[in-house]
């Protein structure tokens, strides 16, 4: 960001500040009419504090976060090939804290659900009336044999939460020799960011073609057998870096092998069922799970792994007034394959929602009728971007995905009998909103 | 059927919303890419908050019907019924207009107010703040998107419906683009 660009930024974010939104009419700020306590300080616990706050001052939000400086996974990608700083996307909680959201850093380690009440680390207690859980994913590294947290800090990071692991990362590809072999393992889905691999993979390709790297490989070895915006990498992959078993960029489905049962840190090799590979860098992206804390307040209601939860209002289908968003629940039109995608956008847009619905019902107002909406782009290149929609209604308290509002990028212009290319600029310009999305999308959290 | 039956239904839950006057919900949804109350801090995104209604309402109508060519847009609002797009219109024709001023260096300002006269300045008025009932303002909106969206304008590859503009755009030279989009970003009121 150049120094103009920050300086219309923060004035534009200062203008957003001011600008009107609806209040609930006779809100004061004086005694508080509700005690809403947020855990979890991502996109989607940010989005939650802060919309509860400009729906209605006169409820009090606490903010328990472990971290004082959050860093987006959007876009986190365009870090490791040196595209964008990683301070573009980090973001303090001085915003949420001007709202008069009441920020605490600390890690909650109960939630009881009977009493009302969350208990922190530091001997905290806060009482609420109701709870927003937003505590994102945790990893579980029991599926790859010779995995573990440690080494993903040292030798095979995932980077799969934005921060010290992605700039990890990022040396390591500095370090791979030319000709060097960088393997990207896919987990089996759900994990968060669907298109977020194959993206990496991009990114990586870009950094290598322009950094003297040309004849490097990057290898996607994956446990599923197709993937998010799959025409669209493809395309972009074949025409900017090679892809394929004689170009730079290679994709292993499950079913010829891809998922990788074992890595060993000290030679840096991963193990498939067919093969033994030596990398250079190995980047092995864990299975996921809710976070712990959602886990052990017994929220995690389908498989021991995911929480359930309400589409009118995203509660949670095991306690009362605790609400679950994020990656960390499970939503959509699962019958046809059409859960909601973990994205940032996704946590961004059931926070307004639980917001929505607590204003309402703190107020005695008749509850909001939901819509949930995503929105992710994807950057294969400074100049190439591509993006997927989402819509989800609610009809009779069911998850409704509307098809007619959700889809990717066209993959090609003309008719099927006659398909065209799509022109170039249609991609180059969604390689420019991918920022002005970001941008907002962050502000929409925790300004 | 499964059409008519999709039809019926979105007719059906947008009936309700609008019956109840309640478009916030999907309105907070555009906040995500055009900030709370359509004030965008995205350079490459568009502040909507204040813009016409007409406008608004039919841009959104002609993405919906491939009256016009979208990049994301376009497969938004086809989920949206008619009547949700009329709410939005006018929900966010509502919102104050904020502008973000940007600074430019005056020789760029010079050639871009140069590059505007008569041109833009006819339907989006000198310093962008009083356009036609049917254009939007433009004072103070990112430059970096005007730049993107006069290169929609001029790209063949783009069906764009209102011909005064295209003339426009067209007139325009490749290096009076930016300057003309720079003077308009600058602009405070």
């Amino acid at each position: 960001m150049t120094n103009i660009d920050r300086r219309s930024f923060l004035k534009a974010v200062a203008g957003a500040s001011a600008a009107s939104v609806l209040t609930v009419p006779g809100a004061r700020a004086a005694a508080a009419k509700a005690r809403v306590v947020v855990i979890g300080g991502g996109f989607g616990g940010a989005t939650a504090a802060r919309y509860l706050r400009l729906l209605d001052p006169g409820i009090e939000v606490t903010l328990i976060e472990r971290g004082t400086r959050y860093t987006s996974c959007p876009l986190s990608n365009e870090v490791l090939s040196g595209e964008r700083d990683i301070a573009t996307l980090q973001s303090g909680y001085g915003g949420l804290a001007k709202r008069g959201v009441k920020v605490v850093h600390d890690e909650v380690t109960q939630i009881d659900p009977v009493n009302k009440t969350v208990t922190t680390a530091e001997g905290g207690s806060f009482a609420y009336d109701s709870l927003v859980v937003s505590p994102g994913v945790d990893f579980d590294y029991s599926g790859v044999q010779g995995h573990s947290a440690e080494l993903a800090e040292t030798r095979i990071p995932h980077a799969w939460k934005a921060g010290p692991q992605t700039l990890l990362l990022k040396k390591q590809l500095e370090a791979m020799p030319d000709g060097g072999r960088f393997v990207i393992a896919v987990p089996k889905a759900p994990f968060r960011c669907p298109p977020g691999p194959y993206e990496r993979a991009a990114q990586v390709a870009m950094y290598c073609k322009h950094h003297g790297k040309k004849k490097a490989k990057i290898l996607i070895l994956d446990s599923n057998d197709s993937f998010s915006k799959r025409p669209l990498f493809e395309e972009a992959w074949k025409a900017l870096y090679g892809y394929g078993p004689n170009g730079m960029i290679e994709w292993v489905s499950g079913a010829n092998g891809g998922q990788v049962e074992r890595v060993d840190g000290t030679s840096l090799t991963c193990s498939t069922t067919f093969d033994d590979l030596k990398c250079d860098v190995l980047n092995v992206i864990p299975a996921h799970k809710a976070g712990k804390i959602a886990r052990d307040a017994g929220l995690a209601t389908l498989k021991g792994n995911w929480c359930e939860v309400k589409p009118e209002n995203m509660e949670s289908k095991a306690h009362k007034d605790v609400y679950v968003i994020g990656d960390a629940c499970v939503g959509g039109e699962l019958a046809t394959g059409n859960g909601f995608p973990k994205s940032a956008h996704m946590a961004n847009s059931q926070a307004k929602a639980v917001a929505a619905a607590v204003v309402a019902k703190v107020n005695g107002l008749p509850a909001p009728v939901p819509v949930y909406t995503n929105t992710c782009y994807s950057v294969v290149a400074h100049d190439w971007g591509f993006s997927v929609v989402h819509l989800f209604r609610v009809a009779n308290n069911q998850w409704v995905y509307i098809k007619e509002g959700s889809g990717i990028s066209p993959v090609t212009f003309g008719t099927k009998a006659a398909p065209k290319p799509v022109p170039r600029i249609y991609r180059k310009l969604e390689a420019e909103y991918a920022d002005g999305w970001l941008r907002n999308l962050m502000a929409d959290a925790f300004a | 059927m499964k059409k008519t039956l999709f039809a019926l239904s979105l007719a059906g839950f947008a009936a309700g919303a609008a019956a109840r006057g309640d478009i916030e919900p999907l309105a907070r949804t555009c906040n995500n890419c055009h900030g709370v109350g359509g004030v965008s801090v995205g350079l490459s995104m568009p502040s909507i908050g204040g813009l016409p209604r007409d406008y608004l309402r039919n841009i959104m109508k002609q993405w919906k019907y491939d009256e016009r060519s979208s990049i994301t847009m376009g497969r938004i609002v086809k989920g949206f019924s008619d009547d949700e797009i009329d709410a939005l219109a006018a929900y966010f024709a509502k919102q104050r207009w904020v502008p973000s001023p940007q600074a430019a260096a005056a020789p760029v300002i010079a050639k871009g107010k140069a590059a505007i006269a008569e041109r833009c300045e006819d339907c989006h008025g000198l310093t962008g703040s009083d356009p036609d009932v049917d254009a939007p303002k433009i004072n103070g909106q990112w430059a970096k998107y005007m730049e993107l969206e006069l290169a929609k304008y001029r790209s063949k590859e783009f069906k764009m419906p209102h011909r005064k503009m295209k003339k426009a755009a067209h007139e325009i030279k490749d290096a009076e683009v930016q300057p003309a989009a720079r003077y308009y970003g600058a602009q405070s009121r």
